[in-house]
């Protein structure tokens, strides 16, 4: 189990949801303690990512559903926690997270009636270096919920040491492993 | 910003009627420390208001991120995850 008292933590873009969706008591009673002691931490980028899916549900939406998509978006940015930004370090860092894994590591996501389209799966993979970038450089745990894509980050960091100076290695929690 | 601590702030004189056994600790405490009473009694009070105030903070942000992320459906959700799908045909 991770104590919530080691935080602050950086929580991934699909984190922050699928906690406040978990029906699971122990993962519920895990992240109120979290709250009580720090403030939720995220990457400009995750505020990027989902504030583009609301603006997107908004333009799908019928008229008469578009007053609770407004107050869901409304409720996430009034509490948004510590959002760190894309800064000088965190774009150099990215920069060399990018060069040296130029490509997404797993394929594009897809149900049976609908796919991620390339440039969508680049995109999101730039964007989770970006958010790997922004936890090397704050020197704070990323929790997420994407073994394969922040593996391989993490990986790729540990074999070029040279390329990420007093940086590293790359803490990384699974969300599965926050209460077990 | 420093955060006031109970012993910073002004004091003001007050009646109140306390548990026993609790009042018993809390001058064991005091004399273990070798403090007054009401610096025990202080202290534990400004703990006890840091740690209800700290779980109103947690409930008030929990409660806004359910209203966040109700009301979707899985495609949706996905989207607020970073994660657009889209139907081939569209794209093409």
């Amino acid at each position: 189990m991770v104590d919530p008292a080691s935080g602050p933590f950086i929580f991934d873009t699909s984190v922050e949801s699928w906690l406040a969706r978990s029906q699971d008591s122990a993962l519920k009673q895990w992240f109120q303690e979290y709250l009580s002691l720090h403030p939720v931490h995220v990457s400009a980028i995750t505020v990027t990512e989902r504030i583009r899916g609301y603006a997107v549900i908004l333009r799908r939406s019928r008229k008469q559903r578009r007053e609770a998509v407004e107050a869901a978006r409304t409720a996430y940015l009034s509490h948004l926690g510590y959002v760190w930004p894309v800064d000088a370090a965190v774009a150099v860092v990215a920069a060399e997270i990018m060069a040296l894994l130029p490509h997404p590591a797993t394929s594009p996501r897809g149900t049976h009636k609908l796919i991620e389209s390339r440039q969508e799966r680049l995109a999101r993979w730039r964007f989770d270096c970006i958010i790997a970038a922004t936890a090397l450089v704050a020197a704070l745990a990323l929790i997420h919920n994407n073994a394969a894509d922040f593996e391989s980050i993490r990986g790729a960091i540990e074999r070029s040491p040279e390329r990420f100076p007093k940086l590293g290695p790359l803490e990384l929690i699974r969300c599965g492993s926050l209460v077990n | 910003m420093k955060r006031r601590r109970a012993n910073d702030s002004p004091k003001r004189r007050t009646t109140l009627t306390l548990p026993a056994d609790s009042l018993t600790q809390a001058a064991s405490i005091a004399r273990a420390k070798k403090v007054t009473l009401s610096t025990v009694i202080s202290e534990a009070l400004a703990n006890g208001l840091q740690a209800y105030a700290a779980t109103q903070r947690s409930e008030e942000i929990l409660s806004a991120y359910k209203k966040a992320f109700s009301g979707f459906s899985e495609e949706e959700l996905q989207l607020l995850d970073g994660v657009v799908l889209d139907s081939p045909r569209k794209r093409r």
